[in-house]
């Protein structure tokens, strides 16, 4: 345990050092690879644990980049409070969609996600004046206490320092009781509520909870990417958020992250082979879902298993008292 | 004064009546069984009790408060546990977190609390897994403590589901066929833990069965089902000894 805990500190720091040693296009997709592991963090709580789908995780991310955005240039607040007011806005309308959501499963929960989603781009494209439209909007980079952060390597070390911070709050919340309420309306809804657990209740919090993280994400990524228009917060986005935590491992913290950071380098890496990186992508993908149903992470545990390939003594006899 | 009291009870299926008119009362303290063949309607009077379904007449007070028509949770928080007949375990998860989420009534931290893991949230997840391990220790269920729930053999869910149930102390435990898929020795010991509860936690339970036999050694008083009616009442052996019952129920198995 305590090896475990010295490896952690020592990849961290290793992460931290980072830009100390790649050119800032790295550390560039460094930053959004990070922004992704915050959105998966986020959507595996929804998804995974408490097994709600949502195909409007990137509005919450558009939400939370633009309300951000707006509270810096519109209102002049500086990034430390503009970041939470995005992820506050973002949670609040995460708990309004989870209202009418939390009756709903399976079909209609995609389909009322779904129009949530075409509504909040409509919202966005309607009001030029505020939001740019669809020509976008210019976003200023984030500031620590007056001191903005111009510096590449600066910018790296912020988002790096807030990711990890919401990877330990996506994990605390996953070990407490929330967490194993999730899991509960996840996995038997007539147990949970049997057990007390107010299992619409639970389901509005799993959903104003991600709209928190994806909120928290989409601050970040506008300040990362310094510009931020429509598309980038269209359907496409919401699907690609969900194959992250699918191919990933549902449910798993340390699948959402080795999910969000494969699939945000694995276009670099199949830039060599240009047009047909997007069927790699696929092929990738479609492989996963067939032959790793429980994600990259089932797939550590497979070979775990495999290499002490002796017959388990937690193994049960059958009928044993 | 009883702590569960059936008054008129009924619940329908579209044009099928599957619980007419049944009435009982349940003393605190009281070990009572519900007993019938497949179809009385024994599970249904539970669903409704429990507020899984909405009886369509008649009450249904637990402690002094009408709770037919009320909410699941909210029935459960007044005090009320089940366990199922096909046990419902959460079957990914290990026997241990199954029984730490039965204690999520009794965890009262927000949510800022649990993700900042501020001291509330660690003293509250402290004493909850201490209590936990006990309840694991009280079924025997340390060999599984670690194991997914759902891959265990049904004897053991079964335990699992009872002791998940016990987490959310409640004042009166509606058991669902507790000792189906057990073996005979299984049974018999369920039987001992289950008295033993009853005893020492003071909880009153609802025991129901389609096998007489468990109830024989378990049950205080008895009640028989049949066809959603209630045939008859009264203690063990004065209802094996009874005419209707062993025409409607004992005499097709003899």
């Amino acid at each position: 345990m305590r090896v475990r805990l010295m490896l952690i500190f020592l990849g961290l720091a290793l992460l931290a050092a980072l830009p100390l040693v790649v050119t800032s296009y790295y550390l560039y997709l460094a930053e959004l690879a990070m922004v992704n592991v915050i959105i998966a963090v986020g959507l595996n709580l929804l998804s995974g644990n408490c097994g709600q789908i949502s195909l409007c995780n990137a509005s919450f991310m558009g939400i939370g980049a633009y309300c951000t955005a707006l509270c810096t240039i519109r209102l002049g607040l500086p990034t430390l409070i503009a970041l939470p007011a995005g992820v506050f806005i973002s949670a609040l309308l995460g708990a309004a969609l989870g209202y009418p959501a939390r009756r709903l499963s399976g079909l209609y929960l995609a389909l009322i996600t779904l129009g949530f989603l075409e509504l909040v781009g409509i919202v966005i494209e309607e009001l030029p004046d505020y939001t740019g439209g669809i020509r976008g909007l210019k976003v200023p980079r984030p500031d620590i206490f007056g001191f903005s952060l111009q510096s590449n390597g600066l910018l790296y070390l912020f988002v790096f320092v807030l990711t990890v911070g919401a990877i330990v709050i996506g994990y605390n919340v996953q070990r407490s009781r929330f967490g194993r309420a999730f899991d509960a309306v996840r996995q038997s809804p007539f147990a949970a509520q049997a057990l007390g657990i107010p299992v619409a209740r639970v389901k509005m919090i799993a959903f104003s909870l991600n709209a928190a993280f994806a909120g928290f994400a989409g601050g970040l990524l506008a300040s990362v990417v310094g510009f931020i228009d429509p598309p980038e917060f269209g359907i496409l986005t919401s699907i690609q958020h969900i194959t992250f935590i699918v191919v990933g491992g549902l449910g798993s913290i340390p699948g959402s992250i080795a999910g969000a950071v494969l699939l945000t380098a694995l276009p670099e890496v199949l830039r060599g082979v240009q047009e047909y990186g997007e069927v790699v992508y696929g092929i990738i993908l479609l492989g996963t879902l067939l032959f790793l149903p429980r994600g990259l992470i089932g797939l550590v545990a497979r070979l775990q298993t495999l290499r002490s390939a002796k017959p388990s003594a937690k193994e049960p006899a059958y009928g044993a008292p | 004064m009883a702590l569960l009291e059936i008054d008129g009870l009924s619940v329908r299926f579209g044009g099928v009546a599957a619980v007419a008119d049944v009435s009982l009362a349940i003393a605190a303290g009281e070990i009572h069984g519900i007993i019938g063949p497949n179809g009385a309607g024994k599970t249904s009077v539970i669903n409704a009790i429990t507020g899984m379904t909405v009886p369509q007449s008649g009450s249904i007070r637990f402690a002094d408060r009408e709770i037919a028509g009320v909410a699941p949770h909210i029935i459960s928080s007044f005090g009320l546990g089940r366990t199922f007949q096909h046990v419902e375990l959460f079957g990914d998860r290990s026997v241990f977190d199954n029984i730490l989420t039965g204690f999520y009534r009794h965890q009262s931290y927000g949510l800022l609390a649990g993700a900042l893991r501020l001291p509330k949230a660690l003293k509250s997840e402290r004493t909850t897994r201490e209590q936990a391990r006990m309840l694991i220790e009280a079924f025997d269920l340390a060999a599984f403590a670690d194991s997914p729930a759902g891959l265990l053999p049904f004897g053991i869910q079964k335990r699992v589901d009872i002791a998940r149930a016990l987490a959310a102390e409640p004042r009166l435990l509606l058991l669902d066929e507790p000792v189906s898929g057990m073996s005979e020795a299984e049974a018999e010991a369920a039987v001992a833990t289950m008295r033993k509860l009853a005893r020492e936690h003071g909880i009153t339970l609802v025991v129901i069965e389609h096998n007489m036999r468990v109830l024989m050694n378990l049950a205080e008083r008895v009640t028989v089902l049949y066809q959603g009616r209630l045939l008859a009442s009264g203690a063990p052996a004065e209802m094996q000894a009874n005419a209707a019952v062993i025409e409607a129920y004992l005499g097709d198995a003899a």
